[in-house]
Parts: structure tokens; sequence; C-alpha cells
């Protein structure tokens, strides 16, 4: 049996946007959270590129792939930068301390 | 139409947040960042007014950069909410001013104030899915920074680390819903998409793409249950940032939300059901949640869950019925809202300042609080008391009317399940007074809590902008019809759309 | 001119209101003065809108009688136009609330002086006074509500005018929110109105509804229109509001709450009558809504001892007359209720607002003997009280005979006959109260002074009325039968009704009761074996007859299941993802389902 690509490819988007999804839904670490984050926009960008494929434009999906990456890597800067502060102020990285505004 | 004047309306505030924050930083002296960012706000109005100079002759989508699939143009839509951003933006610029003094990292407070108007204006034009996220990620990473100001309070860092994974996630589930679009129409390009959706084999997978795009934008947009992150990130923030979240930012979320799901109408009508079931939810917990809340900015925003509850009551019926008039009343309220929902936060803001944190004492501003806030500011207490019966509905302020305009629409599909949740929507606007009234009535107590007692004065530059907006909810009450250029041109967009392609209803 | 005079009358307190709050709590002289002008100004155009209609009172119908609005302002959109006319029930309803705020506000220069906050207080007063007489006066379904809504707001800020006291806050949040909620019958009305004729003019929606709008929807907006009327007019299941709402400082009572915005219901419901009276079963729910009501709320007033409880409890019970009134087709019988109400109720509330204001206590337990120190207050306060049983000539008789003659021609027999008790009941808490406050001995030790003066002159004009305003019934009958030709107002000039009642056994048997009503009021204290056989509805009337108690239940219900739902905002970020995910999921599930 030969297995179309663009089947494996969309089995390791849903794996990844599986584990990425389970990570945030599971992790309490922060630094686990935002690895957590970007796995599922890596799953995301895989999609992206896979779609590209699909349709025949994969000129302008690579192009799509690497916009997204970059403004990604800005989100997971950004987010590190929080974390940094989180551990400064709370001492530690577990997001079980960060449930202090609720009801 | 020339392309440098929308472009300008894009790239001043843009061009203009880096600017703010070097002058800030030459000058050592955050005046000068203060001042670059309310100059390059009030220009921005002039490529905005000529725009609107311009769409009141010819009604026409009116792209002016295109590359590839990639387009931004202007139409009703984005006149609406880039002339509601700037509006907000510009009296937060100036009431900033005397709130945000003293704190560390200003120059970077107005740079971002500036960079969060050029992303939403930009959202506003982008009608291909690539500039929607994109646009949307930019609004995302300036607010940020913004909730998570008071970077040295436990809580402003948690509201901005919820608020950070839970977009990102949105995001990601955007991308994914891209994804599959892409992949199966082969086009970024949300006005081809339409004749392409026809005939496409693929319906399914394209019906998983809305419900993608429905929770990821609609995790900006506050939809319940997605909408957790949201009390906490409009309580801890600076009150003139959770004015621009409430009025602008979670708007910003549904107009994306309404860009993508307008050409998925040509699918299925599964979408209009959808946002009325949304924005019954909303509407419920919303009011229910804020019932009990006894911190002010709290309540607030989970009155903001109900408020975007009537705006889908609106949209939802507009779009299952193919009733732009519903759709318009969305719009009028989303503008009315804006300026009840934004005047209410700074008005709030205005009193915790004076009270609690001119002091430099960090508080949540509770009920209590504010007992007999009236007897020492009756401007702030007035101002307050005005935009929180305005966001109950009561006349003759703004809320009655846009509410009205909702009910009115949604009615006018004489289907008994709308007019049922019309009923609903009633109903849960008058049990949103239980919360409104008793902080209407604490103001207005003769005798001063003791935080009122010691408090420090309200600046001019606070009070000036909270006037503004206070005379604007009283007018925009007694002549609704001031706002109507704005709502139905935005309405229109909708109405042409389906009107020229035959949307299924 | 008209259309000048109809916004100046609305417009004027409006203007009064603005200057006031300008003026600051720190020149209470100048804000007396301001509201008191004000007030008095509008009076005179309500006064002189009255006289226009001056040709139609002598039998001559102008030109402009038609169902055309008189004027508008074209707002446009979804908002049609703003339109106002000046027929006989508008410009009467206006005058009274003109008229009578004016009174009210010249009575607050006495009762209020020396209180903190005085702008918020006239303010609102002339807020509402202006939106009382756009809501008599407007022609547009959205206005209505509109100025309807303002009077709720206006109402609910007097209310808890006074709110370092939890009671007073209380009280107003509870009637805004009740009104409220009528207020979504109303709503629904004029939304389906619109929807269907495409315009808000009530002349349009009268004249065509019956056959343009189909049947159900027809019922709903009738009955929406009757539940909205039940709310603002205190009606049954809606009444308990009113007795909560006599927190307000007195003035307003006088005001609000008897004289203006409480009829504004039974306008509504006068107003809307020709379009509802063919809907299968409205009048007959219209005339049990009126008979429950008038006979729940004259047994409270029976057992209350609390002075402006006993009068709001009656208000209750003579809105439910009215309200019977309609519902038997007495539109102008139940007008003329309206009229003589408004003015024998605001000159009891304000009497008992100089008593109140003289011992400061509402307590009637410790009252009694007044009426030597406060003689002025003591007559005027009878006259009132006089009017309220319905004793000849003041104008409650007539009134109340108007009524009940309306109910015994067209209504059902036994309805007529549970009003002629309540009638009997009425006489009887009267006979009480005014022998609890004025006669026997001092019950506590008292430092009573008379009224001033400016309590005086609103005080003694309004017994004026209470004597004299019977005597325009007939012109005020052609008035409305001239100005409303659908709905088809019978009346009688003074002399025919005359006549008419004198002659009728009828007239007799209501007076009959009513004396032995007022018998009944005078010996209470011998009559102990019928006192403790009535002890036990006696407990229900002062437990209101368990309305309270499924009040607190709902609200109860409601902040219960908000303090379970707070549960879910668990605030920790693990819990917000699931919900994300949650969402997620039930929205695949409706694709999969729904493609």
């Amino acid at each position: 049996m030969i297995l179309d690509p663009l089947i494996l490819v969309t089995a390791g988007v849903c794996l990844l946007a599986g584990v990425g999804l389970y990570g945030l839904l599971a992790s309490r670490n922060l630094i686990k959270l935002i690895v957590a984050m970007q796995i599922l926009t890596k799953a995301a960008v895989l999609a992206l590129v896979a779609a590209g494929a699909a349709s025949g434009r994969i000129n302008l999906s690579q192009s799509l792939a690497i916009t997204v990456i970059v403004v990604d890597t800005v989100v997971a800067a950004v987010g590190l930068a929080l974390g940094v502060q989180v551990r400064k102020r709370f001492g530690s990285l577990d997001a079980a301390n960060l449930a202090s505004l609720r009801r | 139409m020339t392309i440098t004047i929308p472009l300008l309306l894009i790239a001043l505030p843009l061009a203009g947040s880096p600017l703010a924050y070097l002058a800030g930083r030459a000058a050592r002296s955050p005046f000068l960042a203060r001042w670059t960012a309310r100059l390059i706000l009030l220009m921005t109005w002039i490529p905005w007014i000529l725009l609107m100079r311009e769409s009141q002759t010819a009604h026409t989508v009116n792209p002016f950069f295109t590359l590839q699939d990639l387009t931004l143009s202007i139409d009703g839509l984005s006149l609406l909410i880039s002339g509601v951003t700037l509006a907000l933006a510009t009296l937060v610029a100036f009431y900033s001013g005397a709130y945000i003094k003293g704190e560390e990292g200003e120059e970077k407070y107005y740079a971002l104030l500036l960079s969060l108007t050029g992303a939403i204006i930009g959202l506003g034009c982008a009608v291909d899915l690539l500039n929607l996220w994109l646009w949307f990620e930019a609004m995302t990473v300036s607010t940020l920074f913004l909730v998570a100001f008071y970077r040295k309070e436990q809580a402003s860092l948690e509201a901005g680390v919820k608020y950070l994974v839970q977009s990102a996630a949105g995001s990601a589930l955007i991308l994914l819903g891209i994804a599959l679009v892409f992949g199966t129409t082969g086009t970024l390009s949300l006005p081809d998409l339409p004749g392409i959706l026809a005939n496409n084999p693929n319906k399914l997978v394209l019906m998983a793409s809305g419900a993608l795009f429905i929770t990821g934008f609609g995790i900006k947009a506050a939809l319940v249950p997605l909408h957790t992150w949201l009390p906490d990130a409009h309580a801890q923030a600076p009150s003139g940032i959770s004015a621009m979240l409430s009025g602008v930012v979670i708007e910003a979320g549904l107009i994306a939300l309404l860009r993508v799901l307008l050409p998925l109408a040509f699918l299925s009508g599964i979408w209009g059901p959808i946002l009325l079931g949304a924005g019954a939810l909303n509407m419920l917990l919303g009011n229910l949640l804020a019932l009990r809340q006894t911190q002010v900015k709290r309540m607030l925003a989970f009155s903001s869950l109900a408020h975007i509850g009537y705006m889908l009551l609106g949209i939802g019926a507009a779009m299952a019925f193919l009733q732009p008039a519903a759709m318009s009343g969305a719009f009028f309220h989303l503008i009315t809202h804006m300026l009840m929902k934004g005047l209410a936060f700074l008005a709030v803001g205005a009193l915790l300042h004076a009270l609690f944190l001119s002091r430099g004492h960090h508080a949540h501003l509770t009920v209590a609080d504010l007992n007999g806030a009236a007897t020492r500011y009756p401007l702030a207490a007035g101002c307050l008391a005005t935009a929180l019966l305005a966001l109950g509905g009561l006349p003759p302020l703004a809320g009655f009317m846009s509410k009205w305009q909702i009910f009115l629409g949604a009615a006018q599909t004489l289907n008994p399940w709308i007019l049922g949740l019309v009923v609903f929507a009633a109903l849960n606007s008058v049990l949103s007074l239980a919360y409104y009234a008793p902080v209407v009535n604490a103001m207005y107590r003769k005798e001063p809590s003791d935080a009122v007692r010691e408090g420090n004065p309200v600046a001019f530059s606070m009070a000036a902008p909270l006037a503004v907006m206070a005379i604007l909810v009283i007018l925009l009450g007694v002549v609704p019809t001031l706002a109507a250029p704005l709502s139905t041109a935005a309405a229109d967009v909708f109405a042409a759309l389906g009107v020229t392609n035959g949307m299924v209803p | 001119m008209v259309p000048a005079v109809i916004l100046l009358t609305i417009l004027f307190p409006w203007t009064g209101a603005l200057l006031v709050s300008i003026t600051g709590d720190s020149r209470p002289r100048l804000q007396h003065f301001l509201a008191v002008l004000f007030s008095a100004v509008s009076g005179a155009f309500a006064i002189v809108l009255l006289l226009n209609t001056l040709p139609v009172w002598e039998g001559i119908v102008p030109a402009w009688v038609a169902t055309d609005p008189y004027f508008s302002i074209p707002l446009g959109g979804a908002f049609g136009n703003v339109s106002f006319m000046a027929d006989g029930l508008g410009v009467y309803l206006a005058a009274i609330a003109a008229v009578i705020g004016s009174l009210a506000i010249l009575f607050s220069v006495d009762y209020m002086r020396g209180e903190k906050q005085l702008g918020r207080y006239y303010a609102y007063i002339l807020l509402f006074i202006g939106a009382m007489t756009g809501l008599v006066l407007t022609t547009n379904m959205l206005f209505l509500f509109f100025f309807w809504e303002i009077t709720a707001l206006c109402s609910y800020v007097l209310i808890s005018f006074n709110n370092d006291d939890p009671k007073a806050v209380a009280g107003g949040i509870k009637a805004l929110i009740v009104t409220q909620l009528g207020g979504v019958g109303l709503l629904l009305g004029a939304l389906l109105a619109y929807t269907v004729l495409g315009t808000y003019e009530i002349g349009v929606f009268i004249e065509k509804a019956p056959l343009a709008i189909p049947a159900f929807g027809l019922s709903i907006a009738a009955f929406g229109f009757l539940v909205a009327a039940a709310a603002k007019s205190a009606q049954f299941p809606f009444q308990t509001w009113l007795p909560d709402a006599m927190e307000a400082p007195t003035p307003v009572s006088a005001l609000i709450h008897a004289a203006t915005m409480v009829n504004a219901g039974v306008y509504l419901l006068a107003r809307f009558f020709p379009a509802f009276e063919g809907v299968p079963g409205w009048k007959e729910a219209v005339i049990a809504v009126g008979v429950i009501t008038a006979l729940l709320a004259a047994f409270m007033a029976l057992v209350a001892t609390d002075l402006k409880r006993v009068l709001a409890y009656s208000t209750v019970s003579q809105l439910g007359y009215m309200v019977y009134g309609i519902g038997a087709g007495g539109i102008f019988a139940s007008q003329v209720h309206l009229l003589s109400h408004s003015v024998f109720k605001a000159l009891l509330f304000l009497g008992a607002g100089a008593v109140i204001h003289s011992i400061a206590t509402r307590d009637m337990r410790e009252m009694g003997g007044l009426g030597k120190k406060m003689p002025f207050t003591q007559i005027a306060f009878i006259i009132g009280a006089l009017a309220l049983a319905g004793i000849p000539p003041l104008n409650g008789f007539w009134s109340k005979e108007l009524v009940l003659e309306s109910g015994l021609v067209d209504g059902p027999r036994t309805a007529y006959y549970l009003m002629l008790f309540g009638a009997g009941l009425t006489a009887v808490y009267t006979f009480r109260m005014v022998a609890m406050v004025f006669f026997g001995k001092p019950r506590s030790e008292q430092h009573g002074h008379d009224a001033g003066l400016a309590m005086k002159i609103s005080l003694g004009l309004l017994a004026l009325g209470a004597c004299a305003t019977w005597l325009f019934t007939g012109r005020f009958g052609a008035l409305l039968a001239g100005t409303l030709p659908l709905h088809s107002i019978h009346f009688l000039g003074v002399k025919e009704l005359a006549l008419e009642l004198f002659t009728a056994k009828a007239t007799y048997l209501a007076l009959a009761v009513v004396a032995l009503g007022l018998l009944i009021g005078w010996q209470r204290e011998r009559l102990t074996g019928l006192v403790s056989l009535l002890r036990i509805p006696a407990g229900w009337a002062r437990d209101s007859f368990g309305f309270e108690w499924i009040n607190r239940r709902i609200s109860a219900a409601v902040r219960g299941s908000a303090g379970g739902l707070s549960h879910t905002q668990t605030g920790q970020l693990n819990w917000n993802i699931a919900g994300i995910l949650l969402g997620l999921v039930i929205l695949l599930i409706l694709m999969a389902l729904g493609s």
C-alpha cells in the first residue's frame, strides 16, 4: 500500500495539535505551557504547508509559513519575558500559583 | 481612490508607535511620548474623515493594497471599527496622562497604545485570511504588555499570562482553520471565497474550519465558554486599557469573526443559529456572574460578556434571516457600547486613581469604597452613573436606543424563536440593572467612605474625556440617528454580500 | 403655536433640571427658586394646551382631530418620527402632571428645607415632569416607551433619594426592576406593531391593528401591554413595589406614586382600548386584574400601620377601580376617576407629608389627637379622605359612582358586587386612618406644628380641586369624545349625571355600603367579634398575601444560581483551556450534525 503523503502530513498535524492541546490542558509549568503553545502553532504551520501542497499553491503557502513562524517567535519571546517576571515576583513558574483571580 | 489616504490611516499610528517610544527615551521624560501619541492620534483622524466622506458618495469596496491573494480594503466595516478605535484611543491618550504619570515604562504605554490602534485599524481593513491573522496577532501582542503593565503586581502578571496562553491557543486554532480553507479552496482571499464555495465537495472540512474560526476569534470576542481570560485582563489592566479592551478589542474579535463567517454563510445556514445560541449564553452568564461581584472593574468586565451577547443577537438574527436591520442594530450597539463601557471604565479608573493609585496603593475598587463618592467627586460619579444606567438600557441614554434597534431588527424576522430571544434579552437587560443600580445608589450616599474622604482630587485631563463621553452618551440617546452613517454603512457590507450572491439563509 | 407649547411643556422642566444641577448644592435657595419657577411655567404651558382645546369642550371639533399626529420631527431609520398630539387624553394628563408637579415642588420648599443633595432631588422631579408630559402627548410608540422608562428612572432615583437607608435603596431598585419587567411587554407589543405596520404611530395602530395584525400577534401585543400597565400601575401581580416605594420623600410619593406615573398604566390601557377590545379574553383579564387588585390592596390598607403605606395600598386599590372601569369599557368613567384620584390622593399624601414632617414618624400608632395641633392640615386631609371614601359632593363620589355604574351596565355582575364591597372596605380604612391620625388621645410625646406657608398653599389648592373638579365632568367628557373618535366615548353633562345618579338605585346601594363601612370604621373597637373572626385573613393581608414571599424567592433563586455559576470562573489556566476545548468540541459536533 502506498501512503498518500498528504495523509501522512495530516496525521502529523493531528498528532502535533493533540500534543500541544494536551500540554496546554495538563501542564502547570509556565515554560511547558509555552512549549505546548509552540507545538500547537507548529502543527498549524505544518498544516499550512500541506494546504499549499494540496491546493497547488506551494509558493504562497511557504511564505505564509515563514511569516507565521516569525510572528510566533515574537509571541514566544513575549511569553518568556512574562515568564521571567513571573519567576521574579512569584518565586516559581508553577501556573497553579496564578489562580488568585477567580469567581 | 488614491492609495495614500487609507495607507496613512494604518501607517500613522504604527509609525508613531516607535516614534513615541524613542521620543520618550531620548528626552528621558514621558512628556514627549505622551504628546507624540496624542498628536499622532489626532492626525490619524484626517485620513479617517476623508475616507468617511468618500464612502458617503461611493458605496463600493475599495481595495487599496493587493499582492496575490492578500488584500487590504476600506469598506463600511473597516470604517466602523477604525472610527470606534480612533475615538476611544484618542480619549484614552488624553485621559492616561495623569493616570499613568510616574509609573515605570510610561513611554512604552503610549507606544503600545498607538500600535494597538494601528493593529485594529489594519484588522478592520483586512479582507484576506493571512492579513486577518497577522493584524489579529499584532493586536494581541500590543495588548499583552498593556494588560501586564503593572509588572510588579502579581495579579496583573497573572492576568497577562492567562491572556497570552489563551490568545495563543486561539491564534493556533485560527491558523488551522486557515489551512483547511486554503487547502480545499486554494485561496486566501475572502471576497473570492463565495464563488469557490458554491460547489465545493469538501463541505465538511470547510464547516470544521468555521468551527475553528469561531473558537479562535471567539476567544478574543469572549464567547462563553471561551471568555475566561476576560474578567482577569479587564480588571487588572490600567483603566484606560480596560476601556480599550472592553470597548474595542473584543469587538475587533467580533468583526474579524464576521469577516470570515460572511463568506462561509454561502456554505450553510448554521452560523446564524450558532451565534444566536452563543449570544443567549453570553447574556445569561455575563449578567449572572456580574450580579455578585463586589469589585467594580470585574463587574464591568462580566457585563461586557452580556453586551457582546446583545450584539450577537443582532448579528445572529441578521445572518440567520438575511435581516440587515438587525446587523445595523448590532453595529450601533458596538458604537454605543464603546462609549458607555469606555466611559464606565474611565470613570471607575478616575475614582480608583483618586482613591488608591495616586496614594501609591494598588487595590481593587469595591462598591463599598464608592460610598458617597458623589459628595467629593460629583463629575466622575455622575459620569459613572450615566454610563451604568446607559448600559442598563435606560433612556435618555445611548444604550436604550441601540438595544431597541437590535430588538427591532431581530423582531422584524417575525420568527417566534427570535421573538423569544428578544424577550430573553430584554429580561436580561432588566436583570443587569440589579447590579448597575446598587453602584449608583452607593455613590449617592450622603456619608462618604473613608477612602473617599481621604482621596486625592481628579485631574482635569482625566475629567475632560469623561465629560465628553458622557455628553456623547446622552446625545446618542436622544438623537440616535447621528451614528447611523457608520452603523448602516457597515451593515451594507453584509447586505450587499447577501443580495449579490443570493446567500443561503 | 401648539407644537411650540408642547415642546416647551416638556423642555422647560428639563432645562430647569439642568440649571438646578449646574447651580450646585451650595446654593439651596436658588435651587428652590429655580425648581418652583420652571415647574410653575411648565404648569402654565400645560394649562395653555388644555385651554387650546376649549372649542371641543363646546362641541366644536376642529380639523386636527384625526389620527394624524399634530406635528413630528423625523429621526429616520428604525426610530420613526418623534411626533406629538394634543388630544383630550393627552392634554388633561399633561395638565395633571405639570400642575400637580408644580404644587409638589412648591410643597417641597418647606418639606425639603435643609436637606442635602437638593440638586439631585429637584433635577429628577423636573426631569420626571417633562417625561410624564411627553409620555402622554407623544403618538410614537418608541417614544412612548422612551418616556415611560425615563419616568421609571426618575421614580427609582427619587425613591432611593436617601441612599443611606438600605430600605430606601431596596425600594428604589425593586420599583425599577418590577416596572422594567413589565416594560418588556410594552417593548414586545411596540416591536410587533412596527414590524407589521411599518410605523410607530399610535393612531395608525389603533385604526389598523385589529385587521392588519394576525390574531396571535395582536393577542401578544394586547396582553404584553396589559402586563406593562399592571407593572406600572402596581396592579396584580406586580403590586408589591408601590408600598415599598413609600421610602421616597413624601412630595415624590404624592406626585409620582399617587397622581401621575402610576396612572401611566391606566393611560396605556385607555389609549389602546379600541385596538385590543376585540382580542378574546382581554377585557375579562383587565377586569379580573382590576377587581383582584382593588380588593387585595383594600384589605392590606385595612391592617397597615404606616400612614404612607395605607395611602399606597389605597392608591393601588383605586387604580384597580380604574383598570376595572376600562375593562368594562368605561373609558370615560375611568378617566374621570383618574382625574379625581390624582387630586385627592395628592392632597392626602401632601397632608400626610405635613404630618410626617411635623412629628417625624410615619407610624399611625404613635399619632392621634393631631387635629388640635394642625387644624389646617386636618381639614385638608379630611376633605381628601371623604373624597376617597366616596362621599358626595366631593369629586371621588362622582367618579367612583361612574366607574361602578359602567361596571354594572357592561361588566359581569359578580365583579360589580365585589367592587361594591371594595367601596365599603375603602370607607372602613379611610375612617380608621383619619381617626388614628387626627382624633383620640395623643399616643406619644409629640411636638407637632402645623404646615408652613408653601405647604398650606399646595394643600389648599388641592383641597379646592377635590371639591370642584367634578363640576367639569361634562366638558371633560366632550373633550374626550371630540378628540378620540375611535374610542366611542359616551359621556354625560353634570346635570344629566346628577339626575341619573340620584335616580338610580345602585347609587343609594353604594352609598349605603359606604355608610356601613364608615360605621364599621367608627365602631371598630367595639366589634371584637368581627375583628377576631378576621384575625387570620388579617394576618394574610399583613404578609401581603404571600406576594412578598414570592418576590423574595425569585430574588434568592437568581442570586443563588449566580453564586453557583461563579464557580465556573476557576481562575486556573488549565480549566480555562478546558473551556476553550469544550467550546471547540461542541462546535465541531454541531458542524457534523449540521452539514
